[in-house]
């Protein structure tokens, strides 16, 4: 005989038994948060550095996770605005109870967050290249996977003092806080190294013609101009100020001075010649157009998905740092075996060698900035090819 | 030196073209609308959305760029304008049009991207025309035209008098039968107008860059608060003087001091000459 509540009282078991099976494979998961600005500005590098993380994650889940355990990936958008990335950091460290933080992208967000992902002892994966967001007291679990700051103008430092053998150099800055700073450091590191800046400025990155102050560096006898800002509208005035006077003098500075979108300023095409920036060994073919092996498998992979079987158009070293997070994260599991965050920390500081597509990484127990001096290189600005650029001529 | 003067007096004639379409919009309504940089950022970017992007001619490109404008002009008086003069005296417009110069910059920046991107040569020059070029002169030529025509228009016709009118007494021009909310519209639109075209001009100086536009929003009103609320010449002088001293702070100080002695030209004007340079000082009845 049919009876309802038997069957009723079947049904519900079952819904139980999933719920229950639902639970623990969610309590089983590896929860990764990651803060990534995908709307606003610079949104451009988190769009390409979310597809590295989702690529990895997805071959990492589809290869059975690590250690049986899937990862599930919480994606945050904050919007490039510090107070939101806040906000969210805070969500997914005290609510979430996320595993691991990747993020945020940009320095002034991580600024405001990194103490606050510290005091919830939650690793915490840094992207931005600020010297700041490295403390190996105050954050102990916060680990650097991009270079600092002070490598990019180290490299830059490096190629315009002794391989293009200038020492009069004119340093550039503008009037943001990142811009100011890295301008201070600049000049720092170059009166280090021996040389002092002939000609200092910061400008307003809104300012819309460089011709006076460019003529200003060249009456003070500087054979190599060094901007130090990520500010792209400035960058192309400069370049063009220098063309439009026929001044026949080499640029060296920042990555953004070799940003795709840096070509469209440009009045001329050639007023990009002679402009070099500070890269990634990782991102850069030599004069045989070949990439590192690994880089090249990432760009194969990627290639169906960011630009359609064609030429992927942005910069590549975002996507491979992205790809790296989600790998440290798999290593620094396999070797806690778990998800402990001191077990965690003790993986990361012991971590020599660790070889990603980006670079090779090394911390320790005092040492955060994982990216070694020796994946940098320096670039020409106009070589740009499927993401990548080539190594400037030594 | 003479690239310092040039190049801040074109800079200085964009903030003069903003001073002047905060001046056509205050004169009928008494709002100083937030929104008046973003209308120039959206001629400079439809301008050249019209010409690089869709490849038509220059001359579309302009009329693309003063349509924007007006559109924008209107849109502003129609959502930020017209029901809060209506329901309040209090300055309730700086809230709405804050709002909606954010609204209208998130969606250029969501459609146009973050990055500034290049604004099309408009008259065949090389680049090496160094003072002669026309990105610095395009702007200058634009801000005096404007003046000058403003001037006529309010002077000449009768469309004019009529601004004038409700600029002096809009209960007295209504009271003679005025259509004063018909020439608010106006008066937004021939802003937007107006804006789009200094936007257009000036878009070889600024780049199509969508954040442009609070910057020129402080800048225009720094230009018309020391020229003097109200006057066209004085709007001509105050956005002049600041893009000279701009870059000139600048050139001699570095550009960490260029905000500060702009801004510190407004706090010196309005201690001393509060109602601006020319305009036309206040007298409250009693």
């Amino acid at each position: 005989m049919f009876r309802p509540s038997k069957l009723l009282s079947g049904m519900l078991a079952g819904l139980a038994l999933a719920c229950a099976s639902g639970l623990a494979s969610a309590q089983n998961t590896i929860k990764v948060g990651w803060l990534s600005s995908l709307t606003g500005p610079l949104s451009s590098a988190a769009i390409a550095e979310n597809q590295g993380v989702q690529l990895a994650v997805d071959e990492i889940n589809a290869a059975g996770g690590i250690g049986g355990r899937k990862i599930e990936l919480l994606t945050r958008d904050t919007s490039g605005d510090p107070t939101k990335a806040v906000n969210l950091a805070q969500q997914l460290a005290f609510s979430e109870k996320v595993h691991f933080i990747i993020g945020p992208v940009n320095s002034g967000e991580g600024l405001a967050t990194t103490p606050i992902i510290a005091r919830a002892g939650v690793p915490n994966l840094i992207i931005g290249a600020l010297d700041e967001l490295i403390d190996p007291v105050k954050y102990p679990r916060a680990f650097r996977v991009i270079n600092t700051n002070k490598q990019w103008i180290l490299t830059g430092n490096d190629y315009a003092l002794k391989v293009l053998k200038k020492s009069k150099v004119a340093v550039i800055g503008d009037t943001t806080g990142y811009g100011t700073s890295s301008a201070k450091t600049a000049q720092e590191l170059l009166e280090a190294a021996g040389v002092k800046p002939v000609y200092t400025v910061l400008l307003d990155p809104n300012k819309t013609d460089l011709s006076d102050e460019l003529g200003k560096a060249r009456a003070a006898g500087a054979d190599v101009v060094m901007p130090w800002s990520a500010a792209t509208g400035l960058l192309g005035r400069l370049l063009n100020a220098r063309g439009d006077m026929g001044w026949n003098v080499p640029v060296v500075g920042h990555p953004a001075v070799m940003a795709p979108q840096i070509r469209k300023l440009l009045n001329k095409p050639e007023y990009w010649d002679q402009t070099y920036a500070s890269g990634y060994a990782s991102t850069t073919y030599g004069a045989d157009g070949k990439l590192p092996a690994a880089t090249q498998m990432l760009v194969d992979k990627v290639r169906p998905k960011l630009a359609a079987g064609g030429e992927i158009d942005i910069l590549f070293w975002w996507v491979a740092m992205g790809y790296d997070t989600v790998k440290i994260i798999e290593h620094a599991v396999k070797g806690a075996n778990g998800t402990d965050p001191a077990a965690i920390q003790k993986v990361l500081e012991n971590t020599g060698e660790f070889r990603g597509v980006y670079a090779t990484y090394n911390w320790s127990a005092t040492q955060r900035n994982g990216f070694p001096d020796s994946n940098m290189a320096v670039n020409v600005a106009n070589s740009f090819k499927d993401g990548t650029f080539k190594l400037a001529p030594r | 030196m003479l690239m310092v003067i040039v190049s801040g007096l074109a800079i200085g004639a964009l903030f003069a073209a903003t001073a002047l379409s905060y001046n056509v919009m205050y004169s009928t309504s008494k709002v100083l609308s937030v929104t008046t940089g973003h209308i120039a950022m959206l001629g400079g970017v439809f301008g050249a959305y019209a010409i690089s992007a869709l490849g038509q001619p220059w001359w579309l490109g302009l009329i693309a760029a003063i349509l924007v404008g007006g559109l924008f002009g209107w849109l502003t008086d129609l959502i930020a304008i017209r029901r809060v003069l209506a329901r309040s005296d209090e300055h309730l417009w700086l809230l709405s049009t804050l709002a909606m110069a954010t609204m209208v910059q998130q969606a250029v920046g969501l459609w146009w991207g973050t990055e500034p991107k290049p604004f099309p040569r408009l008259i065949p020059q090389d680049f090496s025309a160094g003072i002669g070029d026309q990105k610095f002169w395009l702007p200058i030529a634009l801000a005096g035209l404007m003046a000058i025509g403003l001037e006529f228009f309010y002077r000449r016709t009768m469309y004019g008098k009529l601004f004038l009118a409700m600029s002096e007494d809009a209960f007295a021009a209504r009271a003679r039968g005025v259509s004063t909310d018909r020439i608010r519209v106006a008066s937004y639109v021939i802003a937007g107008a107006l804006g789009g075209l200094a936007g257009f001009a000036a878009g070889q100086l600024t780049f199509a860059y969508f954040a442009l536009g609070l910057t020129l929003t402080l800048n225009g009103f720094i230009a018309l608060a020391v020229g003097g609320l109200g006057s066209n010449l004085g709007a001509l002088i105050g956005g002049l003087t600041l893009g000279l001293l701009n870059t000139f702070a600048s050139y001699l100080f570095g550009g960490e001091y260029q905000q500060t002695i702009a801004v510190g030209l407004l706090m010196v004007v309005l201690l001393v000459k509060p109602e601006g340079l020319l305009g036309a000082q206040q007298v409250r009845p009693v």
